[in-house]
């Protein structure tokens, strides 16, 4: 239980990777890594796809990247209606992840374009929940 | 692996249902599909009902469709791949059939969708993608799609404009169409001043939920040749499969990965190539999507299906016409009867009965099928 905190709105409580929600209290943007092979995984999974015996470790990410898409919704789900309209984003991070965000709102919208430099960075809802976005 | 044949087809009328059960649907489909094959339910060994079954009141709706079309107690069950599942139901059908389990088979594809509320429809919609790490951002179907067409438009110079080109041509042909949910044209204009729904999205480039249903029967070549003398012929089945995270997708998202993998199979086993093809169905169910579509189907280059498109190629007349019966923008979408409605519309051209929209001596037929928000992707050829 707990991995509903994750999200705006998390739909999932139950998963082995609630640890990330530790990391992003301290601020901070985790992958897991394979002890074994060192493939690492993010958004992060619980097993190594190629060493499936093996235990997996956790990495905290810089959160350098640059945008690849994004979309302005103006029509949201019933969880989100109070936010809208708001922007999504895919981005690229500097180790080749690809991390789909929030972009913030403090990020000036006329600016927005495929390969803007953002950064990924951990943010607080209002009901003490944790996510991360990109500004 | 022996022939397979599609021996009748059926189509219910889509739209807002409110007179309707998802069961009553299904008969409309395939009653009719009985009709155009003159046979009865006597002669189909066992039924595959494709729905996206979130949506259905009903739980395993395949007990109830089954029965209520008459088909006990032969072999009957659920086949669900979202907006593609009736497109599966067939590569699942012709499977049985070609494996000589089963000589005749019927594929119904139905949705009711419109008798949920409007809340309930939204709270499925925030569920459309990955549940665990893009729908807790308040994801929608629209949104996903939006962000190829702004990757689209920052590579390509695609414009909104030429977005809009897709509605336009579609409801032309939808107009003509008696089954269609929207039988009124549209113009460029109406498009690009409609409500904002996902930038650069709007209401008009969108297709509409709605209900409906579609049917094929299906044969081994030895039963069609007996049953009909008008058989269509599945010649190429292509599916693939892509993440359905975003982010766990390559390349510049101008494109789908698993569209041009279904195309490749399909064409590989139909042994023909995109120059080949005299009319086709494409998932149309956002402007942008019909446009990649053309590209990963390899009608045009990257970043040319506005081309195509600003030609007119893709009209009846053109190269290769494309949903000339309207496609989910005037149909509407009601999701597990979509791919079947694409093969209903493409065996009607090849058996040269389209009327209106009757591409002049058509015989290779090609219908595509995306599921979801592209985690799916079917490519089916007919042949007359």
């Amino acid at each position: 239980m707990g991995f509903e905190k994750f999200g705006r709105f998390g739909y999932v409580s139950q998963t082995k990777i609630n640890p990330l929600l530790s990391y992003l209290e301290k601020g901070q943007i985790a992958a897991t890594r394979c002890k074994k092979c060192g493939r690492t995984y993010f958004p992060p999974r619980a097993e190594c796809l190629d060493d499936r015996q093996s235990a997996i470790e956790w990495v905290v990410l810089d959160g350098k990247g640059s945008l690849i898409t994004f979309t302005k919704v103006f029509f949201a789900p019933p969880a989100f209606q109070a936010e809208t309209p708001y922007l999504l984003g895919l981005a690229e991070l500097s180790n080749g992840f690809r991390v789909f965000a929030p972009v913030s709102p403090s990020v000036d919208e006329k600016q927005l374009k495929p390969g803007k430099e953002l950064n990924l960075k951990v943010a607080r809802g209002s009901r003490d929940n944790l996510f991360y976005w990109l500004e | 692996m022996g022939r397979v044949g599609i021996v009748g087809v059926g189509h219910s009328k889509f739209g807002k249902r409110n007179d309707a059960s998802l069961r009553e649907l299904a008969f409309e489909a395939y009653g009719a599909a009985l009709d155009d094959a003159d046979m009865d339910s006597s002669n189909i060994d066992s039924s595959v009902i494709c729905s996206a079954t979130h949506y259905d009141k009903q739980r395993s709706p395949a007990g109830v469709v089954a029965e209520y079309l008459g088909l006990n107690p032969q072999p009957t069950f659920n086949v669900e791949a979202a907006c593609a599942s009736s497109a599966v139901g067939l590569r699942t059908a012709w499977a049985l059939v070609s494996s000589r389990l089963h000589d005749v088979m019927t594929v119904v594809g139905v949705q009711k969708m419109t008798e949920l509320s409007s809340e309930e429809i939204q709270e499925l919609m925030g569920r459309a993608g990955d549940v665990m790490w893009e729908s807790p951002f308040g994801t929608t179907m629209p949104a996903y799609y939006a962000m190829y067409a702004t990757a689209h438009m920052a590579r390509f110079g695609t414009t909104e404009e030429q977005m809009a080109l897709v509605p336009v041509k579609n409801r032309k042909y939808g107009s003509k169409n008696p089954n269609a949910m929207f039988q009124k044209p549209i113009t460029a204009e109406e498009v690009l001043k409609s409500r904002p729904v996902a930038s650069p999205l709007k209401l008009f480039d969108c297709c509409a939920n709605a209900d409906g249903a579609a049917c094929l029967i299906i044969a081994n070549a030895e039963k069609a040749r007996k049953l009909t003398d008008r058989p269509v012929w599945v010649a190429g089945l292509g599916l693939a499969s892509s993440p359905m995270s975003l982010a766990g997708r390559k390349g510049p998202m101008t494109s789908f990965e698993v569209t041009k993998n279904a195309a490749m199979s399909a064409y590989q086993m139909a042994r023909v190539s995109p120059n080949d093809i005299d009319v086709a169905e494409v998932h149309d169910s956002f402007s942008i999507t019909e446009i990649l579509n053309y590209e990963d189907l390899r009608f045009a280059k990257p970043g040319g299906g506005t081309r195509l498109l600003e030609k007119g190629e893709t009209e009846l007349g053109g190269k290769i016409p494309v949903n000339i019966d309207g496609g989910l923008i005037s149909k509407g979408h009601p999701v597990g009867a979509t791919g079947a409605s694409q093969l209903f519309a493409l065996t009607k051209q090849l058996r040269g009965e389209a009327g209106s929209t009757q591409v002049d001596g058509a015989k290779i037929g090609l219908a595509q099928n995306i599921g979801g928000i592209g985690m799916y992707s079917a490519v089916t050829i007919l042949k007359a």
